[in-house]
């Protein structure tokens, strides 16, 4: 405070011009800015948060309550407000859930920045002191933390419920929270405990049915049809799989090419030619005792035509066509075989073996299911099913987020209480540690500490319940030692939060702090907008 | 009459004292545009692209805003030009020089207003810079011979620089990494063999150095992940056909069989390609262009690791740190260089898998690896980090340091003003000027922390009175402190290029007395 009022008259004496009026109003812009790109998003947090229609520029209406997609369709312009879009995306990256609370939280720091500012505190005072905060709290959250074993699966379906009570699909998260914590479980490497990677769980989206038939497939499942072509078979047992990546169509050469016919005889042996062409590589194929074949598009030509449908359906092989090259990778890890780029190269070790493929009908579409793989990669599929588009993608989004939340127990195997007890209980731990910092700093973090009573605030005020007079109790209940009490939205009152089952993994209350912080600290120290090219 | 049409239509001329002006007005205005981004509590910008796609960039580095503002004025564009070959030649101390560049151009303006013709204020200013020099000079800390003490210069170098930027936090940290990576390279100053890696996610604590090279692509499908004692081929060549690349060139052909023929001659000759390829004797090989599926399942069954996609820096840096050629012919494999690792794995960074080469042939390459919350932190990070990788390999050639935190330019500014007490005639003037604008910056400094500069500069300019004293601005403290003991340094060669750039361009805008617009070529109107 001293700082700044003692450099006001200063601008006199050295005689230079000073401009911090247009400085002023740059960071005042952004504030506002960020912070009502936070307002937005609010009224989403918590198990009664309200959902958001969104109707894009191509006249795509989406539904949701998944904070980083709302961000994203917003397509704010100003600069600030952009990096709080940003900024949900990196939570979105680094822990999948929380893109919500992280957006709030950034918001209720700025607005006590804003009030800082006023009193003429330095901007990069209040960064230091805020990044001190942050790595303060978080050390008060590990401390708070309930380690997890990774075979402890109740605990595991209860954090993914907790992520899927505040979505649409929330009826339903007694069948989705198991269902995220088996797809992730199967695909950790022994080897590699640490690591999960969410591309070994492809998820597929069918419309028909509702929500409650989505299902974990030990499998593959391609959303596609077997080719009926010529009445080529949809059901196979003892499946000897091929993944290829040629095509079996009349050749075609690289180089441009054109076959000159100059009589009837001629045009006849051609047809002929071309028949023998295609029937000598189904032959080569059969012969390795491969019965279904998957194909990869092609670009440069038919990977299949009529005709080869037609033989291969006499030769008695299940064909599945315009599997994308994207895929090949995930495929080929399932099935545990290898791609075949040349007829020649079509041996039976490269084949995969599973012990059923059939096609099977959903409604009015149809899925091809491959069952029983033998020696089958560590990977897994989840077919989501839902009665309209909206319900499916929005139960995606909802899906890979509970996934998300299983994926940070597994790098980081720490459980912390949810419904508001975590931020109530930093902000009184940071409230109390604040008395004993000198100078700004202590100001600060005091601020910090109150700007975190947000997310309780706003999780009553979206329950419909008296925001003040809960965050008042909940704060008297955490002076008394009660560190784990926090909202209970479905009974409207508090509760010992972890006795409830609302628990969430630390990584994604340590990320959401030290994420918001940091963008905080970056909207802080900005001073000027320079246009450029 | 006919001397009024000298110049085209659309051209224009300011003269004399306008020119003057205009020249000052410029230089002035960007140098008020930078300003606050000195020093370690200096302010970011935004820099907001009116391109497509509104692009967002939040930066600390007076480089990076010059040269992306939009600029109309002659003297404002020089100053834009010294700050990009301070870049250039020492990385650092780009909003240093541009600030006091425009502070010189300030005091000379009041100069040319007390009517002193600007040539004797260029040569004032000539004979200032020379005496400020040697006075920095005879206050160099040269640590050459102690290897110890030179490692702990670098660190406090490294410090400095990164106290001004994003990473202040971590600065610590940061500062290791570069020092770490720099003395790598053993005194060369080619930066290239530093690779930097952003990845978003985690935070920046997490950045980390590497010792080898990290290359963001795939290995192909079905080829081995790992792979020890690696001979590398590093090629640019087609691998999905050889066409003929003459305009309407086709076969004709009168039958399917032989145009099944053709194409089985095509793959023959792609097989060919990859058993010649493989014939180097290889385990690795790596290519800019794609890799088809045929190409890349005959490496596969040769347990040969292809790496398709390379981008043109992926290659030659690679090229360059395996120790190997570039080759995009394959027939005589006696004459192509291979380039040798120890080990190829993939490793996995935050979610995404990345190719990991480590032992390789030149020493001194290594990778580090930004990692942090968002884009604009990890773009920013790097170039901060990039500044400190350049200031450190500059210092490790040049070993010369000097103090940080406004010493220098109180050491410089008092030698000045001793000068001008002994100079006679009107170049006095221009002299005590030249201490003035040196002065500036420390006052810069202790402005953009909140302080009271008069105060704080009139305490230094007290201190540096007595003899050999390392009073500088504490910024943290808000006090006047001993640099030594706060262990901030800069490099000897920066301050250097500051002060004679800066001097330089100061010069050339003095000199000015016209300005001439030339016409806006036209262009043609098409329909």
């Amino acid at each position: 405070m001293a700082a700044v009022t003692a450099a006001q008259p200063r601008a006199s004496k050295t005689e230079s011009y000073v401009d911090n009026k247009r400085k002023e109003d740059i960071r005042q812009a952004n504030i506002n800015a960020a912070r009502s790109v936070a307002d937005a998003v609010r009224t989403s947090l918590g198990p009664k948060g309200m959902d958001k229609m969104i109707s894009t520029a191509n006249g795509e209406v989406i539904i949701t309550n998944d904070g980083a997609t709302i961000l994203n369709k917003m397509e704010v312009l100003q600069p600030a407000a952009k990096m709080l879009v940003e900024l949900s995306k990196s939570q979105d990256a680094a822990a999948g859930d929380g893109t919500t609370t992280v957006v709030v939280i950034a918001g209720a720091i700025l607005k006590q920045c804003l009030s800082l500012l006023s009193h003429g505190i330095h901007p990069t005072v209040i960064s230091d002191s805020l990044h001190k905060a942050s790595t303060k709290a978080v050390d008060v959250l590990t401390a708070m933390a309930v380690p997890l074993e990774l075979s402890d699966r109740e605990s595991l379906i209860k954090s993914a419920s907790t992520s899927l009570n505040s979505k649409v699909v929330s009826q339903y998260s007694t069948l989705l929270a198991p269902l995220a914590v088996d797809s992730v479980l199967s695909v950790v490497d022994p080897e590699k405990p640490d690591m999960v990677d969410l591309r070994d769980i492809k998820i597929v989206k069918k419309l028909g049915g509702t929500v409650d038939d989505t299902q974990l497939v030990k499998g593959l499942v391609f959303d596609k049809k077997a080719s009926h072509a010529a009445g080529g078979p949809t059901r196979m047992e003892n499946a000897k799989i091929a993944v290829i990546q040629f095509q079996i169509s009349p050749p075609k050469t690289d180089i441009e090419q054109s076959i000159v016919v100059s009589d009837y005889t001629q045009m006849d042996r051609i047809l002929k030619e071309e028949r023998n062409y295609i029937l000598g590589m189904i032959k080569k194929i059969k012969a390795t005792g491969c019965n279904v074949l998957l194909i990869q598009k092609s670009i440069l030509r038919d990977a299949v035509t009529d005709l080869s449908l037609h033989y291969l359906a006499k030769a008695k092989i299940m064909v599945i066509k315009d599997v994308e090259r994207d895929d090949i990778e995930f495929i080929t890890k399932t099935l545990n075989c290898l791609p075949i780029a040349n007829i020649e190269h079509f041996r039976a070790e490269k084949l995969g073996y599973a012990d059923l493929v059939e096609e099977v009908s959903l409604g009015d579409a149809k899925i091809v299911k491959v069952t029983g793989i033998k020696d089958m990669g560590r990977t897994t599929t989840v077919l989501v099913r839902g009665s309209n588009q909206l319900v499916i993608d929005e139960a995606e989004r909802s899906l890979h987020d509970a996934l998300c939340v299983v994926r940070c127990l597994v790098s980081k195997r720490f459980l912390i209480a949810g419904g508001g007890a975590p931020e109530i209980e930093l902000s009184r731990q940071l409230g109390a540690w604040s008395k004993v910092l000198h100078g700004m700093e202590g100001y600060c973090v005091r601020s910090f500490a109150e700007a975190l009573e947000v997310i309780p605030y706003t999780l009553a005020e979206n329950a419909g319940l008296n925001p003040i007079a809960i965050v008042t109790e909940l704060r008297n209940r955490h002076a008394q030692g009660e560190i784990n009490a926090g909202i209970n939205v479905r009974k409207g009152q508090i509760t010992n939060i972890l006795e409830e089952n609302v628990v969430q993994p630390l990584l994604v209350s340590t990320s959401a702090i030290t994420l918001a912080t940091e963008c905080v600290r970056m909207i802080l120290k900005i001073d000027d907008i320079v246009n450029v090219r | 009459m006919a001397i009024e049409r000298i110049l085209k239509d659309d051209a224009s001329e300011e003269k004399g004292e306008r020119a003057r002006t205009a020249s000052f007005v410029g230089a002035i205005a960007i140098t008020d545009l930078v300003k606050t981004t000195l020093g370690p509590k200096g302010m970011d910008k935004i820099l907001q692209s009116t391109g497509r796609g509104q692009e967002v960039t939040v930066t600390n580095d007076g480089a990076t805003i010059l040269k992306s503002l939009h600029i109309d004025n002659p003297a404002a564009k020089v100053l834009i030009d010294i700050s990009k070959v301070q870049d250039d030649e020492v990385g650092d101390g780009t909003t240093s020089v541009v600030v006091l560049a425009g502070e010189l151009l300030r005091e000379a303006e009041k100069l040319v207003a007390a009517k002193i013709h600007p040539m004797t204020i260029i040569s004032g200013y000539r004979i200032a810079a020379e005496c400020a020099r040697n006075a920095l000079l005879q206050r160099v800390v040269d640590n050459k011979e102690n290897a110890e003490k030179f490692k702990s210069d670098l660190m406090k170098i490294a410090k400095t620089t990164l106290s001004s930027k994003i990473l202040s936090q971590d600065k610590e940290h940061f500062a290791q990494l570069a020092v770490d990576a720099v003395m790598r390279l053993k005194g060369s100053t080619n930066l290239e063999a530093i690779q930097i890696i952003k990845k978003p996610g985690g935070s920046l604590k997490d950045s980390f150095l590497d010792e080898g090279f990290i290359l963001d692509k795939k290995i192909g499908l079905g080829q081995p992940k790992r792979i020890e004692n690696a001979k590398i081929l590093v090629a640019n060549t087609a691998m999905d056909t050889d066409k003929v690349k003459i305009y309407g060139a086709r076969v004709r052909v009168d039958s399917m069989s032989k145009v099944a023929e053709i194409e089985g001659a095509e793959k023959e000759k792609m097989r060919e390609k990859v058993q010649k390829i493989i014939a180097h004797g290889i385990n690795c090989f790596v290519n800019r262009q794609l890799i088809y599926n045929f190409p890349e399942e005959l490496f596969a069954d040769a347990g040969v690791l292809a790496i398709e996609h390379a981008d043109f820096d992926g290659i030659e840096r690679l090229a360059l740190v395996t120790g190997g050629e570039i080759a995009s012919t394959f027939d005589n494999p006696e004459s192509v260089k291979l380039g040798h690792c120890k080990l190829i794995e993939e490793i996995m960074i935050g979610e995404d898998k990345l190719i990991h080469f480590s032992g390789v042939e030149m020493g001194q390459a290594c990778t580090i690896v930004l990692r942090g919350a968002s884009h604009h932190m990890l773009d920013e990070a790097e170039r901060s980090l990039h500044d400190a990788l350049c200031v450190l390999s500059q210092t490790v050639n040049d070993t010369r340091v000097v103090l940080g935190g406004g010493w220098p330019e109180m050491v410089m500014a008092k030698a000045v003003d001793e000068l001008a007490r002994q100079t006679p005639g009107k170049k006095s003037h221009a002299i005590e000027a030249f201490s003035r604008s040196l002065v500036a910056i420390p006052t810069i400094i202790a402005d953009n922390a909140g302080l009271d500069s008069a105060d704080l500069v009139a305490q230094l300019r007290a201190e540096h009175h007595k003899e050999g004293c390392n009073a500088g601005i504490d910024v943290i403290s808000g006090s006047v402190g001993d640099m030594a003991e706060l262990g901030i340094s800069e490099s000897f060669k920066v301050k250097q290029a500051v002060l004679l750039s800066a001097t330089e361009a100061a010069e050339m805008i003095l000199r000015v007395d016209e300005i001439i617009t030339c016409a806006p070529r036209k262009r043609e109107d098409r329909m």
